[in-house]
This record gives C-alpha cells, sequence and structure tokens, in this order.
C-alpha cells in the first residue's frame, strides 16, 4: 500500500530551501530575468510583492472612485489593518479608543498563546495517534484476521470529514478540551496505521532471514529489522498526520475554542473582525508550513539511507 | 561416513502451488555434505538450486523428506547456518561495523568482544577503512564481502551462499573468489555454493554438484582436488591444469545432457 501524496517525493540532494528552489549557483550581479530563469527563490519575491501589489490596489482609497477603496474593508482589510491586528493581539491594548480598561492581546489571550494552545492540542492528538496508530498498524500488517476486521473500519473513518462528527464528539466527551483532543486523533491516527502497514509489506522477506540465520529471536527481529526498516514510512505517515490535524483544527475549535488559533480565526470572522481573521489564517499556514520543514529536516537527520538502499 | 556434524538431506521433495495445479521444483534429493567441504552446486537458473539452499537455511520447509544437522531435524533458520544472500541484505540504518557485529549482538557478546571481532573480520574482507560508513556508500562488491564478514563474525558450522557473486564484474569476482578461498582455507568451514558458472564451481568447490532443471535434480557429483586447505596454489596455476580443464569439460556437458 502506498499513500500517493502531491510534494511527498523524496529529492535526495535537496536542502530544506532549495527543494523546489532549483541550483543557487546563480550570481547576484546577473539580470533580473536571468535569475528569474534560474532562481526560484527569486520568481516568489516577485511573486509575493505582485500579491502585496495588488492587495495594496484593492485597499487603498483612490480619489476616483469617491475616495473608497475599491473592496470595502469589511471584505478585504488593508495591509496596515491586518499588521495593527498583529500587533493588537500580541499586546495590552485598551479595549476601545479613549477607553482607559486595557485587555491582553483578543479574548483575554495573546496570539501566541492562542497559538501554543491549539499546537499542545495537535500534539496529545498527535502524540497518542502514534501510541495507538503504530502498534494497531503492526498488528494489522501481521495478524490477518485484525487487518481484515478492522480496515474497513479505517477507511470508513478515513472518508469522514471531521465537522460531520464533531457533535457527536461534543455529546460524548463534553465542549473542553477532551472532545477538541479526540477529533484530532481521530484525524490523525488512520494515516499513521496506513503507513505502517504499508512499511511493513514493504520490508524484504529476506531481510527477516539473514537476521533469523544470525540467530535473531523474534523480539529481535522486530527491534533490530522490522521497526527500523518502517522508520522511513511511519515518519511520512506521521507528516501526513499532522497535516490532516492541523486542517482539522478550525473544526476542532469551533465551540468553546479559546484559546486556540483555529478558534480564533472562526470567532473573530463570525464577528465581522476580518483583519484579526486574516492574520489568523496567515499564523495558521506559515505555522503549519514550519511544522511540515521540522518533520522534513527529521526525515532527513533519522532515516538518511531512505531511498538510498 | 561420519554423521556427527554432517548435513543430511533426507529424500526431500519440494512442491509449490496450490494442490491442484502445484508446480515440482526439487525432485528427490539425497545429499551428505561433510564438515570441512566446499560444495559448489552449479546448473541453469530455475533449476531448483535455490530452493534446495532455501530449505537447508530453514527459510521453507520440505513439502517431503527432511533435514537434518548433526542428527536434529531443521525446523527453521539458526545461526548454525549462515547465509551469504544473491543481493546484499544489509541493514541501511547501521554502520558497516554494526551490520558485521550483529549475529554477535543476537548471541549477547559484550561490545568490547563484538568490535574486537567485526575489526578481525573487516580486516579479512579488506574493510577496516569503512568500518563507520553506510552500507549504501558500499560498492557491489564492497557490500557482498561486507556481507560474508557478518556471516563469519556470527561463527556457523555452516555458510551457505546463493551466488553471491553473480552479479559482480568478472575482476572483482575473480578477487572475491581468491578471498573466499583463502578464507576457507584459514576458517575450515563447511561452504555450501551455488553458482551458475561453471567454471566458478569447478575453480572455487572442493566437491562439485550439477543439478539440472524442472524438477531440480542432482545428476553429477565429484570431489574437484584444485582447492585443498592449507594449501594455496595460484589461481592462473589451477585454471591452467590439465586436470582443472577436464572436469570443467565434463561438469559442462553434464549441465548441456540435463536440458
Amino acid at each position: 500500500m502506498v499513500i500517493p501524496l502531491e510534494g511527498l517525493e523524496y529529492h535526495p540532494s535537496g536542502g530544506l530551501a532549495d527543494q523546489h528552489g532549483g541550483p543557487a549557483a546563480v550570481s547576484k550581479s546577473a539580470p533580473l530575468w536571468v535569475r528569474v530563469r534560474k532562481n526560484h527563490w527569486t520568481t516568489r519575491l516577485i511573486a509575493l510583492a505582485a500579491f502585496l501589489v495588488v492587495w495594496w490596489i484593492l485597499t487603498t482609497p483612490w480619489a476616483w472612485n469617491g475616495d473608497k477603496p475599491i473592496m470595502l474593508p469589511l471584505y478585504l482589510p488593508s495591509i496596515p489593518s491586518v499588521w495593527n491586528a498583529f500587533i493588537r493581539a500580541n499586546t495590552i491594548h485598551p479595549i476601545a479608543e479613549g477607553v482607559d480598561r486595557e485587555v491582553v492581546g483578543e479574548y483575554g489571550y495573546y496570539l501566541w498563546q492562542h497559538l501554543l494552545a491549539t499546537l499542545q492540542r495537535i500534539g496529545i492528538g498527535l502524540f497518542f495517534a502514534i501510541v495507538i496508530g503504530l502498534p494497531l498498524g503492526l498488528l494489522m500488517a501481521s495478524v490477518k484476521i485484525i487487518s481484515v476486521s478492522v480496515e474497513p473500519y479505517i477507511n470508513f473513518l478515513r472518508s469522514l470529514p471531521p465537522l460531520g462528527y464533531i457533535g457527536l464528539l461534543i455529546v460524548w466527551f463534553g465542549i473542553d478540551n477532551t472532545s477538541k483532543i479526540w477529533l484530532l486523533f481521530l484525524a490523525a491516527f488512520p494515516p499513521i496505521t496506513i503507513a505502517t502497514i504499508a512499511g511493513v509489506s514493504g520490508i524484504k522477506e529476506d531481510q527477516i532471514h539473514a537476521a533469523q540465520s544470525l540467530g535473531a529471536s523474534r523480539l529481535q527481529v522486530v527491534s533490530s529489522v522490522t521497526v527500523p526498516a518502517i522508520a522511513p514510512d511511519l515518519i511520512t505517515g506521521i507528516r501526513v498526520a499532522l497535516g490532516f490535524a492541523w486542517t482539522t483544527v478550525v473544526a476542532a475549535e469551533l465551540n468553546n475554542g479559546i484559546p486556540g488559533i483555529g478558534g480564533l480565526a472562526y470567532l473573530s470572522g463570525t464577528e465581522l473582525k476580518t483583519p484579526l481573521t486574516i492574520t489568523c489564517i496567515i499564523v495558521i499556514g506559515i505555522t503549519a508550513i514550519v511544522l511540515d520543514s521540522i518533520i522534513k529536516a527529521m526525515e532527513r537527520v533519522l532515516t538518511p539511507w531512505r531511498g538510498k538502499a | 561416513m561420519s554423521r556427527d556434524k554432517s548435513l543430511v538431506v533426507d529424500g526431500v521433495r519440494q512442491f509449490f502451488g496450490p494442490k491442484n495445479s502445484r508446480v515440482q521444483a526439487l525432485s528427490r534429493t539425497d545429499l551428505v555434505i561433510e564438515p570441512g567441504q566446499f560444495v559448489c552446486l552449479a546448473g541453469p537458473s530455475g533449476c531448483g538450486k535455490t530452493t534446495l539452499l532455501r530449505l537447508i537455511a530453514g527459510f521453507i520447509n520440505p513439502s517431503e523428506g527432511q533435514i537434518t544437522v548433526s542428527g536434529s531435524e531443521i525446523i527453521g533458520p539458526g545461526p548454525d547456518r549462515g547465509v551469504v544472500f544473491q543481493s546484499p541484505t544489509l541493514y541501511p540504518w547501521m554502520d558497516v561495523a554494526s551490520n558485521v557485529e550483529l549475529g554477535l549482538k543476537f548471541q549477547g557478546v559484550s561490545k568490547d568482544q563484538r568490535r574486537a571481532d567485526s575489526e578481525r573480520y573487516l580486516q579479512m574482507v579488506g574493510l577496516t577503512d569503512f568500518a563507520h560508513r553506510r552500507t549504501y556508500e558500499l560498492s557491489g562488491g564492497m557490500q557482498q564481502r561486507c556481507q560474508i564478514a557478518r556471516v563469519l563474525a556470527s561463527d556457523p558450522e555452516f555458510i551457505l551462499m546463493d551466488e553471491p557473486f553473480g552479479a559482480l564484474d568478472a575482476l572483482t569476482r575473480e578477487r572475491l573468489q581468491n578471498e573466499l578461498l583463502d578464507i576457507w582455507r584459514k576458517t575450515g568451514k563447511t561452504i555450501l555454493f551455488i553458482t551458475h558458472s561453471v567454471d566458478e564451481a569447478v575453480f572455487l568447490g572442493s566437491r562439485v554438484l550439477v543439478m539440472s532443471p524442472r524438477p531440480g535434480k542432482i545428476v553429477f557429483d565429484e570431489p574437484a582436488i584444485f582447492s585443498k586447505p592449507g594449501e594455496s596454489i595460484a589461481a592462473e596455476e589451477i585454471r591452467s591444469l590439465p586436470a582443472f580443464l577436464e572436469l570443467r569439460e565434463r561438469v559442462r556437458s553434464s549441465i548441456q545432457h540435463s536440458h
């Protein structure tokens, strides 16, 4: 079984930064069009600048438009107002202009506290997903009866959108952290189990035979061959699981999600605080990319033989 | 015939596939391998050589008959029968030295003793400088040498080799053949060596077997006198001996006639 995923291919020589960055050997003094052709980072910077310019054009008041921006701030806030929302969410500030009472960040928490609360939930959910998903995968790979009877349920669970069963989880586990962690766990463990099964079925029979002929006991075969052999697949599974959990996070935090970056994104949207919503979206997106990069880096450090043997 | 430490294949037949459409891989085979022999088993591809080796290794169980070592039946793989696989099955998550030490680790040998042993065997196969490299950094020939060192280090009574030099270029192959003969002379291990090369079989073996295909059957079994423990004659000299050429010709014709 293989989990096909776009962008997950292994690049033997690809560093973190130049995964899609192409060769970096382009002189700084080379003309711009040469750099665009040769260096993807230059292209990306230009694309980002173009994006910001379009944003700026759409949100700046224009005289010919009756001193109004093309898109109203409620739909698309200006760049400075998003920046202000970001600053506001990270500082102690007056509750409103001209009022003495000061509050912390947004809804009583700094932005980083919202983010941390979410990361904690994901961390705990992912932890249990590994603790349950890995042994379950090993069991399913080695005991036919378990695999035949459990696999349909895992596929069923995997196909459900988390929003479909969050209500049920709240009824079962309450509105607090427990139901959120359950949701993240349920999103994260099927990919880990499936990756484990794929890893075990990918072990070459002779690698097991070789260990047995060297005198390995059953337990020694598992610890010296099975576990290291599935490590690359397992890490890929964890990477996929983290991605699923992360995209599930807003659903998990729809109810009583403060503190939590997903809850903040949802709540600020319902209260028409669009600049704050956009701030949250940017933070959620960047965090996801950073987490993914961390796992990719771990992959290179922990399983350097991947794709080579 | 001393049966105390011999490996005895007794009335073994092997079938594969479901009962109604089963294929016979090995017709009734009887074979005794005496301690210290270097048995070379030659034959065309797909004739059942590897099946016989895997039966002796304990990776598969015979459909009929039994295989015994020192009188006790083989029921699975064991450290008394080391296996050198056709394609090296080294573990890429360990460095070269740890691969070589693995058998000793399984046997509970102390770390210092393991280090000392692996250094000795790595030196024997000429990989001392690569002890702390990853296995995938080695060339094919080096990987095969590492595999041989790993098997030697775990000190089996029998070494089963399945076309170990089949994928190597001619020069590397010849060098490894000489190294293997050296090792055999030094250690006096019992070796079963499978090859599809007649020249290799006659050059290496102290006894040459030929297997005919479909179903596999041993049709030729003669001692070869060219490499004896304690002696070392230059490889070129052996290959130019009239007796060597004569035996090689007879082995070749027995393979051709068995088709």
